[in-house]
């Protein structure tokens, strides 16, 4: 994988199983730089699992992942935080650190990565970012303290710290109501059109997929069976495909 | 029995991957007072409380026996050499694997439960150096330090209960408790406590760390790490009595 265009993200035949159960089955895909690429699918097909190896949280069995220009598979534990430093990752259930106060969630990466940054320019960053969310009055919050929908907000803030180039987002509207997800998707929009930020989002809500996606992958049973936009989609063979896609009607 | 040695292999690999990581920066001291605070100083009313308790019961059974053979004046040896060499390290030791033993192992299990530890990973950083590496070293520091208070809290309990019974005054009961006490007889047994802290630590940082099975692994983890921390200080107790007595012959009464 070399040159200047390379994708942000490639998956290239890559499985993974666990307990003799194939989660995925020669995977293929790849996302180009600044571009949103949506997994959509039913609940335990393995979206999920999808993102952790494209972070190196799993390995996978078999198959090469490329992050920009480097195959995580193999990694050691040096390379990959060099790799995750340029990735951002907002979990399912935002998993905010329960002991710390939303303010030391978002200034915990920074003061780690950055040691030598005088604290005025870490406060200042960790400020702007929970600005940028509509959380700069609640930084003294813990997170026992916050709404589904702000904890959603703060993980994003939290993701974003670091300037990634890739953001891969898992399930970022599951639990909440109509209004506070479309104001997640608001803020997925914004910093993809701000930032030009490179996206993976793992969903099940076809709306959602529709609006925030470039293109679209159909995982089910562990085989990513349909990719394209949406139109290309609606009129793919396969009854279930059609039937996802057209849920949004 | 093969599942047994796993675990045993586990964990000393799990001890290896910390000994390791102890010596590479970041040194998180930010993090290991933060731990001492929680493991140490939250500890020390439990503790307070066990010893004083404990040293007034040790002293009112003792007395009995004591008095039978008209040897009450040892009474305070008796005390001090008990909390000194084996009561205080090993119930210090048991209720730090209850409180602190247990809380460790929840708290991992459940980090990991709610995928905390992995978004630490994602973030760049060692969740192992930022969460086990802290919890086993304050756990080796706070311990010692405890067992120092639940020998003073179980003297003082003896004392109580010296007074009730006999006019014996302060200057003369710490003069007959230390009369008999060298500092090999209390350096060395406090010291210990640093292992059973660390083991404490290492073995509920395992269980809730490396737990898969979501929010059920929680209280498992929990239950398991007050169990298996007790089990093995009591177990290294042993050995390291021993160990004590043959490089200090002078304390082996």
């Amino acid at each position: 994988m070399n040159g200047g265009d390379s994708p942000a993200i490639a998956f290239r035949e890559v499985c993974r199983s666990f307990g003799g159960r194939a989660v995925l089955n020669n995977v293929s895909f790849q996302v180009g730089p600044g571009e949103a690429f949506c997994l959509l699918g039913r609940s335990g097909m393995g979206k999920s699992v999808t993102l952790k190896l494209a972070i190196g949280l799993i390995q996978p069995d078999a198959g090469a992942i490329y992050v920009e220009n480097d195959n995580i598979v193999g990694m050691d534990e040096d390379g990959l935080s060099k790799v995750r430093s340029r990735v951002g990752f907002l979990f399912q259930s935002a998993a905010l650190f329960d002991s710390f106060t939303l303010h030391d969630n978002l200034a915990v990466p920074l003061k780690r990565l950055w040691d030598k940054k005088p604290d005025e320019e870490i406060e200042a960053i960790v400020q702007k970012n929970l600005d940028d969310v509509g959380l700069g009055k609640d930084g003294h919050k813990m997170p026992s303290e916050l709404s589904g929908g702000m904890r959603k907000r703060a993980g994003l803030a939290r993701a974003l710290m670091l300037d990634p180039s890739i953001l891969l987002v898992d399930e970022p509207v599951s639990g909440l109501d109509r209004v506070t997800a479309s104001e997640i998707d608001d803020l997925l929009l914004r910093v993809r059109k701000r930032d030009n930020t490179a996206m993976v989002i793992v969903t099940h809500d076809t709306r959602e997929a529709r609006r925030l996606g470039d293109r679209i992958g159909i995982l089910n049973d562990g085989n990513l069976i349909a990719v394209g936009g949406i139109d290309e989609l609606a009129k793919n063979q396969s009854p279930l495909v059609r039937a996802l896609v057209s849920e949004a009607e | 029995m093969r599942r047994y040695l796993d675990f045993i292999g586990n964990v000393c690999l799990f001890a290896l991957r910390a000994a390791r990581r102890v010596m590479v920066r970041p040194f998180e001291f930010q993090m290991i007072l933060r731990q001492i605070e929680v493991a140490g100083w939250k500890s020390l009313p439990l503790v307070l409380s066990s010893g004083f308790a404990l040293g007034l019961v040790l002293a009112l059974h003792t007395r009995t026996t004591l008095v039978q053979f008209g040897a009450e004046a040892v009474m305070p040896s008796v005390q001090s050499l008990a909390f000194f060499n084996e009561i205080g390290p090993l119930l210090a030791g048991l209720l730090m694997a209850g409180r602190v033993g247990a809380g460790i192992g929840a708290e991992l299990a459940n980090m990991r439960a709610t995928e905390q530890i992995d978004a630490i990973e994602v973030l760049s950083i060692d969740s192992f150096k930022l969460l086990v590496v802290p919890r086993i070293v304050a756990c080796s520091i706070a311990l010692p330090i405890l067992t120092v208070f639940m020998d003073v809290m179980g003297l003082a309990g003896g004392y109580l209960a010296e007074r009730v019974t006999s006019d014996i005054s302060v200057q003369l009961y710490v003069s007959r408790a230390f009369h008999s006490v060298s500092w090999a007889a209390f350096v060395p047994p406090t010291l210990k406590t640093a292992v059973f802290g660390a083991v404490i630590g290492l073995i509920s940082s395992y269980l809730g760390y490396t737990t898969d099975e979501g929010a059920e692994g929680v209280g498992r983890a929990a239950t398991n790490s007050v169990v298996l921390s007790s089990l093995a200080i009591i177990l290294i107790d042993v050995v390291l009595v021993k160990a004590i007595f043959f490089l200090f012959p002078e304390t082996a009464i």
